[in-house]
């Protein structure tokens, strides 16, 4: 039952069983900006969220950062080649100490040295080396250089950040002890995407939008389809939406369409006669195209309660696009946009305070397990 | 941003997202958001009621009307005229503040010193 802000401002917990009135999450954890705070420690620093794709730092001391909520880490492959993460932050002060620097356009460096003071550290983390400042006392009269121990360098090292990857895809955990392994939180979506070659892709464009509406707002919308019909009509040309499946996991869920139509095997990364669109809590899609021989991925990153910014990456065999490709990616850049329409339109709703707790139907199974999880962790 | 009901307009040339708001500060906050992610820079497509400039301090001086100083949005737009982008703007802003001549009354704003 749809209940109204009337003056009784009834709420209640979402049902396990969708079938049951109360199966929605109150809008009220849409709009408070109390609830964004929250969600920064309950949800972004819980689980594992996805920060880039390793194709774009292949070689040692390649880096990117990436900004969770409060948090930015740098994500760089060191002299082993594994790829680490850690606290932008230095270990002497607590200096930021490398610029912005996004998946797209990786910076090099043989080291992470901090502007500030200049303490330096291999990129392992382990601290490498200070100034002699660090080492001799003779601005300290109290002091003689003897009485300086020295600073272990594990000691004072960068604070890591846990990173676990399915295929190409790194993802971090900001949690001491998370709660789940990424295998644990990604269930068959891993073992799927693993037996895709989704490192032979290359990182082709990014598309940046900035839309006001909540993430979670954009992430429901993301996970159902009863809104293509009315809304998306070129993209449902050729798709059997009739024979859809929404398929739900304990933490992620896909969205199967089949076309109309096969199209040739060599025209797709998978061999599903379907398309494939993976939502995987929190913020993180997978996007395995019918028609096209790439993916995509969207990061929904909250920029606050209101705001989020929708982050597409696509993925095919050369970074130089074909005019099909192109034609492709423009397709996707107005299903985009189209989508913002509406999702801003349900915000403004959802804004005026009028609903109380919405109404979802028996179909929404997916949307309802992703309200499911919100509370879950903010009940943790 | 999709609305389109302010008056001031920016956008990134590289992947035509566009920014519109009555507030030109929201125009810096776009730009340092659009460019830790894409590393894009972002250019000013409409300045209302922005005079025009050639010089950086010039401009502040134009603008300024209390002591609590300028937008760093509204000085970019001005600097918009001689074809400075956001991010041209705010970094020379960065230099003239480290050479002393601007100061920060407020956050995000500036003021000749």
């Amino acid at each position: 039952m749809t209940r109204w802000n009337d003056g009784a401002d009834r709420v209640s917990a979402v049902s396990p069983d969708i079938t049951d009135e109360t199966n929605a999450l109150p809008a009220k954890y849409f709009t408070d900006p109390d609830v964004w705070e929250m969600e920064k420690e309950k949800v972004f620093s819980r689980y594992w969220v996805y920060a880039g794709h390793e194709n774009c730092i292949p070689e040692a001391g390649d880096y990117f950062t990436r900004t969770v909520g409060d948090k930015q880490v740098i994500v760089a492959r060191d002299e082993d080649g594994d790829v680490r993460a850690f606290y932008n932050v230095c270990a002497h002060r607590g200096s930021k100490m490398v610029d912005d620097t996004p998946m797209t356009d990786p910076g090099n460096m043989g080291r992470i040295q901090c502007p500030y003071h200049l303490w330096t550290y291999d990129l392992d983390g382990d601290l490498r080396s200070t100034p002699r400042s660090f080492e001799e006392t003779g601005l300290n009269p109290d002091l003689d250089d003897s009485d300086v121990s020295g600073l272990d360098p594990d000691e004072n090292g960068l604070m890591a950040v846990n990173t676990d990857s399915i295929g190409p895809l790194v993802f971090l955990n900001f949690a001491d002890d998370p709660p789940l392994s990424l295998a644990e939180q990604a269930g068959k979506l891993k073992s799927r995407l693993e037996s895709l070659p989704l490192e032979e892709y290359q990182h082709a464009r990014r598309y940046v939008s900035e839309v006001e509406c909540n993430w979670k707002t954009f992430g429901g919308n993301y996970s159902e389809c009863d809104h293509c019909e009315a809304n998306h009509q070129d993209w449902i040309t050729g798709i059997q939406l009739d024979e859809s499946e929404l398929e739900v996991n304990d933490y992620h869920w896909v969205l199967h369409y089949t076309h109309e139509e096969d199209v040739e095997d060599g025209l797709r990364i998978h061999d599903e006669h379907e398309a494939q669109f993976h939502y995987f809590w929190p913020n993180f899609t997978v996007n395995m195209y019918g028609t096209a021989d790439g993916y995509g991925t969207y990061i929904i990153d909250p920029i606050d309660e209101e705001r989020f910014q929708l982050i597409a990456d696509y993925y095919f065999a050369a970074p130089e696009l074909s005019e099909d490709e192109e034609e492709f990616v423009h397709t996707s850049r107005q299903l985009q946009e189209e989508d913002f329409e509406l999702v801003e339109r349900q915000y403004e709703g959802l804004q005026s305070g009028a609903l109380a707790q919405g109404q979802l139907g028996p179909n929404e199974h997916t949307l309802h397990r992703f309200h499911r999880l919100a509370q879950e962790a903010y009940n943790a | 941003m999709t609305r389109t009901t302010s008056a001031f307009v920016a956008a990134c040339p590289d992947c035509a997202e566009r920014v519109t708001t009555d507030d030109p500060n929201d125009v810096v906050a776009f730009y340092r958001r659009h460019h830790a992610v894409t590393g894009h820079d972002v250019t000013w497509e409409r300045t209302p009621d922005v005079p025009a400039t050639t010089e950086l301090t010039d401009a502040i001086d134009r603008l300024a009307d209390d002591a609590s100083g300028v937008s760093l949005g509204a000085v970019s737009a001005a600097m918009s005229d001689r074809g400075w982008s956001v991010g041209e703007t705010l970094s020379a802003v960065h230099d003239r503040r480290l050479t002393g001549d601007l100061w920060e009354p407020r956050d995000d704003h500036v003021a000749v010193v």
